[in-house]
């Protein structure tokens, strides 16, 4: 099972707690989306690796 | 094969990313569907989205969110038409036929 | 066949009651769907919104709330940061709902 987590801005502790839990003995990956021009194409290819992908706020 | 692609949009905010993944898929051969609800249609008023939807396979946004963020639901967005005004049956599409899930 | 399991998570008061009926969209959809109020207290609950969530829980779906005072005042059901950790595990869908 991996997990992409997606992040829309700077994740804080109720955020940080969750990803802690849902990704505990799994595979990750994470993409910053609050940055300046984010490669999309980076993104979609993570996307389609990813099992599941979850876009914290 | 590509696999395909389904985005939730909750947040007006997220135009720009849904626009940009949008065209990254579709670059790799992607079929992408986007559903808009609550606060994101108002979306459907930014010069970017009849470029979301000339580009994605499927736009629709919530009839009934647009209506409450103060549209008349007969003021169709540009790039839409009367049938993609619709439900969360969008939403239960994307979870159920598409191969991967967006929110933004 | 296997169901769909969905998770909202609402940290925002603006998104709260378009993301309830957002979930009892899915139940309808034949998917276990479920949301969480976190970080905020909210005054009170349309009668929608109530007829929302009452549906939803004859549908098996539940919304949740990391806020007592949700519980207490709305009848939302209890749940903690760490459970609702545990309970995302075994979602197939995690939806962030809005902003935070």
């Amino acid at each position: 099972m991996k997990i992409l987590n997606v992040y829309r801005s700077e994740p804080d502790e109720t955020t940080k707690k969750l990803i802690e839990i849902v990704t505990r003995d799994r595979e990750k990956d994470d993409f910053f989306l609050n940055v300046d021009n984010p490669d999309y194409d980076l993104l979609v290819e993570k996307i389609f690796a990813a099992d599941q992908t979850i876009s914290w706020w | 094969m590509a696999k395909s692609l389904g985005i939730f949009v909750t947040t007006k905010e997220s135009l720009p990313h849904v626009l940009g993944i949008t065209k990254a898929a579709k670059a790799k051969g992607s079929s992408v569907k986007v559903f808009f609800t609550w606060i994101a249609t108002h979306a459907s008023k930014d010069p970017l989205f009849p470029e979301l939807c000339e580009l994605a396979d499927d736009v629709s946004i919530c009839v009934d969110s647009y209506r409450k963020q103060g549209y008349d639901m007969n003021d169709i967005p540009i790039g839409l038409t009367a049938k993609k005004m619709a439900t969360q049956a969008q939403h239960g599409i994307i979870i159920e036929d598409f191969d991967c899930y967006l929110s933004l | 066949m296997s169901f769909k399991k969905v998770c909202f998570m609402y940290r925002h008061k603006d998104y709260a009651v378009d993301g309830i009926r957002s979930a009892l969209g899915l139940a309808v959809e034949n998917m276990y769907s479920y949301g969480v109020v976190m970080d905020n207290e909210l005054a009170s609950l349309d009668e929608n919104t109530q007829e929302s969530i009452e549906m939803l829980r004859d549908m098996e779906g539940e919304i949740f709330s990391t806020i007592p005072a949700n519980v207490e005042n709305l009848g939302l059901a209890s749940i903690t940061l760490e459970e609702l950790g545990e309970k995302l595990r075994e979602m197939t869908h995690v939806i962030p709902y809005g902003l935070k």
